[in-house]
């Protein structure tokens, strides 16, 4: 399609990798984070994958991650950390605050935060440097049918409708002098239905119009629809693959014990 | 894979056509029988709940394949049933561009959005692309190309949903008030767009609309609708026939000279406000004062909005200062009525800021035209209803500052009436009251000063209504003056 060359041609970093490489990418990441048991590889991926995420920024990213962002993720993980190291005994006793922390519990700790990590900060990387609409295409060409493609990018276009709806709801509220706590169980109830009910019915509208808009421009006529051109692949994916292979080289180097 | 749809183009046809949904006593519409021939324009107006969406929703195939309805009678669709076709079939042939924009858009960027309809007809690339082009060039939206549907205004939405039913090429199009959310100049190029299509392709176009003056140079027939019925139905080429029909008829205007603006409820000193490094509102000073009304007017995306969120202290301005007067009471009335609703049922929305007598509240939800409706749920209500009910809410607060964001969209004269009484009675009792609407022809009539707020590097202009309108005469900016549009 001639618009999506143009803006496949100005496009920089990890944006102007199509989406097959940016799921190769994605693969290699979560191979790290899933398969090889190195918390030096697994640290210097999640490094590298955070560089990469400072890098590309915008609006999309911010529709991602939402009022609550990669913050309450570091903050979990860090919880998950100090769980596993008070709760596993194994490895010998390093020290003691209250209870025994012992080099297994570290370990144990360290790996499960930075898999939790790295799954996260990866998938939100690849959200938001992937266009949903290229995905879906991408999707449907593989021979996914194109109604579940759809599904996928209309899920993505709730993201910043629930986000903005919310900060309406919550400005009415300040406007209306209405003021939600949830210091008590009748306060949480009102809470969720003076913010929670009017977002949610707001949704559940709109979820009826698209369809009815959807339909009422041939979606589900035939069995197949028109695909955008294909997109020639161009260096930057050609080094994604490559990334990919080295990755997972790495991931079978560690598995293996030999490196890292 | 894909077919050809192979239509044709026949008429439009309802015969004895009723339809009644579940939780309604009444019928939306009675026993309806009309006809429309290829390449016809009709006009279709009425009041608020008339029938008017549901009955482009059934011409549409929408009710009752996906809103469930009882429907009797029939409707024929280019010879096909519509009641028994899906709407992605009859959709090879007709195009509905619904009222709200906002909830028309279904992927994340202008282009796709245009695209899709051309998409799922399996036409090639290039037509696609083609197609693309010139719904973007006829609706006047070639610079939103690349942008992201999310980031649009409301009337560039209202622009993208119209552009990606054109780019289907249905042979009959329905428009369910395509202009509402348009600035003066965007509602003149889409009903200047739509005589072209209609002198160029002679497809059949029915709109419904409550300004028929623009669409009289295509000589509508116009079909006026009440309870349900066309109850009115002939051809109209002047505005005297608009006359008429009961038509046109004037709006009650403020008190001339009986404005008593004491001090100001809420000042602006050299504002700066930009978004995303787009300058929104550059260098604008402003006070609104007790007793006056304020309207403002200007293109989409001009900053009128923005101005309500920063006079109710929703935003922080870059630059400039913002002085609110001791104890002012602000009422702020949204754009989307849904999302300033709370509770369960109406009366207890109304009683969010204490409680009602039975009598208070009686003559409350009759004044707003909501009588009967008080244990019923807000969000069942029409947008109409629901836009009476915040506004009845908001003046229940006394508000000292009054800030209204398009309250007049989807209100029939009726009900305008109604909002316009609520605005002069709060200005009697001192509020100051920022009015924002397209509506020019109300500005004029309700306001005692209006603001003309200008794209960026247009500028803006703030004075007495004769002064702004001869200034924007002199401008060539006409469809910002009420004669414009004095027939509407």
């Amino acid at each position: 399609m001639k618009a999506l060359s143009e803006r496949r041609g100005k496009l920089t970093g990890l944006r102007g990798i199509g989406v097959e490489g940016n799921l190769l990418l994605l693969a290699g990441f979560l191979a790290v984070g899933l398969v090889s048991p190195s918390l030096w590889l697994k640290g210097a991926v999640l490094c590298i994958v955070l560089l990469l995420l400072s890098r590309s920024g915008g609006p999309k990213q911010q529709a991602v991650q939402g009022p609550i962002g990669l913050k309450f993720v570091f903050v979990f993980a860090f919880i998950l950390f100090i769980a596993q190291a008070l709760s596993v005994r194994e490895g010998s006793l390093l020290f003691h605050v209250g209870v025994p922390i012992t080099s297994g519990g570290l370990r144990a700790g360290g790996a499960m935060a930075l898999r939790f990590l790295l799954i996260l900060t990866s998938s939100f990387l690849f959200v938001t440097v992937t266009d949903p609409d290229r995905l879906a295409h991408s999707l449907i060409r593989w021979g996914i049918p194109y109604r579940f493609g759809y599904a996928f990018v209309l899920s993505l276009r709730f993201v910043p409708f629930f986000r903005n709806e919310l900060r309406i709801v919550r400005e009415a509220q300040q406007i209306r002098g209405i003021r939600t706590s949830v210091r008590s169980l009748s306060r949480i109830r009102r809470a969720v239905r003076f913010t929670f009910i009017p977002v949610l019915v707001s949704g559940l509208m709109r979820v009826d119009s698209i369809a009815m808009s959807m339909k009422g421009r041939a979606f589900g006529l035939h069995r197949t629809r028109t695909s955008p051109r294909f997109v020639k692949l161009g260096a930057a994916d050609l080094l994604a693959a490559v990334s990919f292979g080295v990755l997972v080289a790495l991931v079978a180097l560690s598995r293996k014990g030999s490196w890292p | 894979m894909c077919s050809s749809s192979g239509a044709d183009a026949p008429p439009v046809a309802f015969r004895d056509l009723s339809v009644r949904f579940p939780d309604r006593l009444d019928p939306a519409l009675r026993q309806v029988t009309e006809s429309v021939a290829a390449g016809e324009v009709v006009a279709i107006t009425g009041p608020s709940g008339c029938g008017k969406t549901t009955l482009a929703r059934a011409l549409a195939g929408f009710i009752p394949a996906l809103i469930p309805a009882e429907v009797e009678g029939e409707i024929r669709v280019q010879g096909e049933d519509a009641r028994a076709t899906d709407p992605s079939r009859l959709a090879e042939g007709i195009g509905l561009v619904q009222q709200d924009p906002d909830a028309q858009i279904c992927t994340l960027r202008v282009r796709q959005e245009i695209a899709f309809g051309p998409e799922n007809l399996c036409l090639p690339i290039d037509e696609v692309d083609r197609r693309v082009d010139e719904a973007l060039r006829l609706v006047g939206i070639e610079h939103l190309v690349s942008r992201e549907t999310t980031t649009l205004s409301g009337g560039e939405k209202q622009r993208l949903a119209i552009a990606s039913i054109l780019a289907m090429a249905p042979e009959i199009l329905v428009l369910d008030e395509p202009t509402s959310s348009l600035d003066p100049l965007g509602a003149k190029q889409i009903f200047d767009t739509l005589s072209c299509l209609q002198q160029e392709t002679s497809r059949t176009l029915l709109v419904i609309e409550h300004r028929l003056a623009p669409l009289l140079p295509m000589a509508p027939r116009v079909w006026v609708m009440d309870g349900g019925r066309i109850v009115l139905r002939r051809p109209t080429r002047r505005r005297e026939d608009l006359v008429e029909m009961g038509l046109r008829v004037g709006w009650p205007r403020r008190p001339e000279g009986a404005s008593a603006a004491g001090r100001p409820a809420v000042e602006l000193e050299r504002i700066h406000f930009d978004y995303g490094g787009e300058a929104i509102l550059d260098d604008l000073s402003l006070a609104v004062r007790s007793g006056e009304i304020l309207g403002v007017i200007g293109p989409n995306g001009s900053g009128k909005t923005t101005l309500l969120r920063l006079l109710a202290g929703l935003e922080r301005s870059q630059e400039g200062a913002i002085w609110r007067a001791d104890g002012v009471r602000v009422g702020l009335l949204f754009q989307h009525p849904h999302q300033q609703i709370f509770e369960r049922t109406v009366r207890r929305e109304l009683e969010i800021d204490g409680s009602l007598t039975d009598s208070e509240q009686s003559d409350l939800l009759k004044g707003a035209r909501l009588a009967g409706l008080g244990e019923a749920a807000p969000l069942s209500l029409s947008m109409g209803e629901q836009r009476r009910l915040t506004m009845a809410a908001t003046l229940r607060r006394d508000p000292s500052l009054l800030l209204l964001d398009e309250p007049f969209i989807g209100q029939d004269r009726r009900n305008v009436a109604w909002m316009i009484g609520s605005i002069l009675t709060a200005r009697e009792r001192g509020a100051a009251t920022v009015l924002v609407s397209h509506d020019v022809s109300l500005v004029s009539a309700l306001t005692d000063r209006i603001l003309y707020l200008g794209k960026e590097g247009e500028g803006s202009i703030e004075g007495a209504p004769s002064v702004v309108f001869d200034y924007l005469r002199r401008s060539g900016l006409t469809a910002f003056t009420p004669e414009f549009w004095e027939a509407t």
